[in-house]
């Protein structure tokens, strides 16, 4: 269906069409000046550009950065290999390898471990759903960073220990969510004794 | 037939149906937890209550809320009957939709749930769970218990492949009964009572017969499941296809799991067959997809160099073609399918001219009175077929190739009941080729192998040990470059500058049941 667009109402000046030209070259010019001539961080006369890469623009907290996996207070991944991210992964970038934490240990039975979990970051769209579906809060995107470029494709492969070696923009390797421990008082599987 | 009503549709039933089994059989779900068809009614789940109206309805006194009066008056209502466990019986109505009945459900499935851990996403059962399917279903409601649940023993080994949660358990007995009453080997029970139920392994015992994975099959919950499966994938990222199991002549109707992105098999379910397996497989059973991908063939061999299957083709062709007259010898299989063995007897027949033919096939198993065949080939009925069970065994071709009267051969499969030292004089014939899907003692002694698709990679016929045909449907993709074995085998006549008479696999079956027509016709005149 063919859509009607209205003329737009124009003065004989704008009409004219050179003058709106030597305006608008007038803006560029003067930027070009205060830009090359005006001392940098005076108050009144801040510029728009800044020196990148020297120079970085704060990103917004919500900023969705590389991922990284977030740790226990024991420095273990949080991650119990659920592989609910990689279901909501809409690039299919994730893969993951579970196993389970050997006899003996308090965790054994009520939880699992990623023996393998490598993310293709070349792949990745940084939608944030695997931050969504975690039930863990062990994937999050709060690194701040945004993927470095490099020629090489072995670059952007992340395996778990890099990823675990990425902290949130706060320098942080845990979060603030509390987790509950198997072994400690909070966790709902505590009582393990079994009574007769 | 008689019928009765349920929630207003007509159900035909046989004498001695209870109502979720005549339901059952019309493709109607009432929802269930401990019954299942092949086992005996235990009626301790109380899922599927329902409501029957009777002449004289069964009521129960109770209290209703009256709006209008602010007050519990009493009335009553419809007494539920498990539908497990209650006979057909012909013009009763049934409804398990009644707002009574739902009612019920939501309530029960809601007790199930009480202690419960919830932790689907690590749970291997999650995506094929039935306490997820009846949560969606009957109930919808966040848990309103907010006590500690009971805490029962966890990642229990069972077996050598079973591993229990307790806590997961919901105490259908399934896995009991599948145990005494399939297998006959009380090997499982439960103890302790009320929420501290679970069920315990006999003292001094393991779960260890021959039909273990069974439990884990009709465990309608995550409580008992496999320790081969255990972590290995999701099931939602697995699709199905149907196939027939490999392990004996038994021939049981399967379900094969596989990973369309990986192109791999992960697991094995039995397909319900009345006529074959029922609901059941053992475990050796479900355990053969392992074939699928061990020690799989994927590239030609000549002379123990590895080459493309294509190259390994023109090089069968130029050793056969040397050879080629009445004294080669023709290897058929009983692990491959009717369409593999039948196109070699043809390509024997008409392309090398001879009659020579063997059968190899694995040397047997244990077998019993449930499922497992003493024969552990699912094609050997197939494969004598195709030659009208005129074919020596393997023995036979040793003596031929001693005397001298096999100068050459052409084997199919892997398997065989004698290993590589004893077929070693195969080793200096002229010609020894081999197509196979995997490595064994055949295509160790063997001077070129052509690589051909396994049973999960290509569609095909198995005939069992009653003499049933069954179909199975292709499952993963095959190797680059590599086909079944009957196009390789046409492929292979090509190459040796003949042509087999049929180009798809409907003309290849179009012959079969020609030939198995005038076989018929010859042994009636």
């Amino acid at each position: 269906m063919a859509k009607l667009i209205s003329r737009p109402n124009m003065t004989a000046a704008e009409a004219m069409y050179v003058p709106e030209i030597a305006k608008g070259l007038g803006i560029t010019i003067g930027r070009f000046f205060k830009n090359t001539f005006s001392s940098r961080g005076t108050e009144g006369n801040e510029i728009d550009t800044i020196d990148y890469p020297e120079e970085r623009r704060t990103y917004p907290e919500r900023f969705r950065g590389i991922h990284r996996l977030t740790h226990r207070a024991d420095g273990s991944p949080r991650c119990v290999a659920c592989l609910c991210c990689s279901t909501a992964c809409p690039a299919q970038c994730i893969h993951i390898e579970a196993a389970e934490y050997p006899q003996g240990d308090a965790r054994h039975g009520y939880e699992r471990f990623p023996k393998v979990f490598v993310i293709d970051e070349l792949r990745c769209i940084f939608c944030g759903f695997c931050v969504e579906a975690c039930p863990c809060d062990a994937i999050r995107m709060d690194s701040g960073l945004h993927m470095p470029p490099s020629t090489q494709r072995a670059h952007f492969i992340f395996d778990k220990e890099m990823l675990m070696a990425i902290p949130a923009a706060d320098g942080s390797f845990e979060t603030k969510n509390p987790r509950h421990e198997p072994g400690d008082p909070t966790h709902p599987g505590v009582d393990r004794e079994h009574h007769h | 037939m008689p019928t009765f009503k349920l929630d207003g549709r007509e159900i035909p039933f046989e004498p001695g149906d209870t109502i979720i089994k005549a339901a059952w059989r019309q493709g109607i779900e009432i929802p269930h937890y401990c019954w299942h068809p092949g086992l005996s009614v235990a009626a301790n789940c109380r899922m599927c209550l329902v409501e029957i109206k009777a002449e004289r309805p069964m009521l129960m006194p109770t209290l209703k809320w009256d709006a209008d009066k602010q007050a519990y008056v009493p009335s009553d209502k419809p007494k539920l009957t498990p539908s497990c466990q209650a006979p057909a019986v012909a013009g009763q109505e049934v409804f398990s939709q009644s707002s009574e009945a739902k009612n019920a459900q939501a309530h029960v499935q809601e007790f199930l749930l009480l202690n419960h851990p919830v932790d689907c996403p690590i749970c291997d059962q999650a995506g094929e769970c039935k306490l997820q399917d009846y949560w969606q279903t009957s109930q919808g409601t966040l848990k309103r218990k907010d006590t500690e649940p009971v805490h029962k023993p966890k990642a229990v080994r069972f077996g050598p492949t079973i591993v229990y949660d307790g806590e997961r358990c919901i105490m259908c007995t399934r896995c009991i009964r599948v145990c005494d009453e399939v297998v006959g080997d009380h090997v499982l029970d439960m103890r302790e009572r009320g929420n501290k139920n679970e069920i315990t392994v006999s003292p001094g015992r393991e779960l260890d017969h021959k039909y273990t994975l069974m439990t884990e099959h009709v465990c309608p919950v995550g409580a008992l499941t496999s320790r081969d499966f255990r972590f290995k994938a999701r099931v939602w990222f697995l699709r199905t296809q149907k196939s027939v199991c490999t392990g004996c002549a038994t021939g049981c109707n399967d379900y094969m799991d596989f990973d369309p992105r990986k192109n791999e098999v992960f697991r094995i379910r039995p397909r319900d067959n009345a006529e074959v397996n029922k609901f059941w497989m053992c475990d050796d059973g479900m355990m053969s997809y392992h074939r699928v991908h061990k020690d799989r063939v994927t590239q030609g061999l000549v002379a123990g160099k590895a080459v493309a299957p294509a190259e390994a083709l023109t090089a069968a062709a130029a050793a056969l073609g040397k050879v080629a007259g009445p004294n080669i010898g023709v290897v058929l299989s009983a692990q491959h399918s009717s369409e593999d063995n039948f196109a070699l007897a043809r390509f024997a027949r008409e392309v090398l001219g001879s009659e020579r033919f063997y059968l190899a096939a694995l040397g047997g198993w244990e077998a019993d009175k449930i499922l497992r065949h003493a024969d552990n080939n699912p094609n050997r009925a197939g494969a004598l077929a195709a030659v009208s069970s005129k074919a020596g065994s393997l023995a036979d071709l040793l003596k031929d190739v001693s005397s001298g009267a096999v100068q050459g051969v052409i084997a199919l499969g892997w398997a065989s009941a004698e290993d590589a030292s004893a077929l070693s004089a195969l080793r200096s014939l002229k010609a020894m080729v081999t197509l196979s899907s995997n490595s064994g003692a055949l295509t160790e002694v063997a001077s070129t192998v052509v690589p051909v698709a396994s049973f999960a990679e290509t569609e095909g016929t198995f005939v069992n040990a009653k003499g049933m045909a069954q179909h199975f449907d292709r499952v993963i993709h095959a190797p680059d470059g590599v086909q079944p074995g009957w196009l390789t085998l046409v492929e292979l006549a090509k190459a040796m500058g003949k042509t087999l008479a049929f180009a798809q696999l409907s003309d290849l079956r179009g012959s079969i049941a020609v030939g198995a027509a005038a076989a018929t016709q010859e042994a009636r005149s």
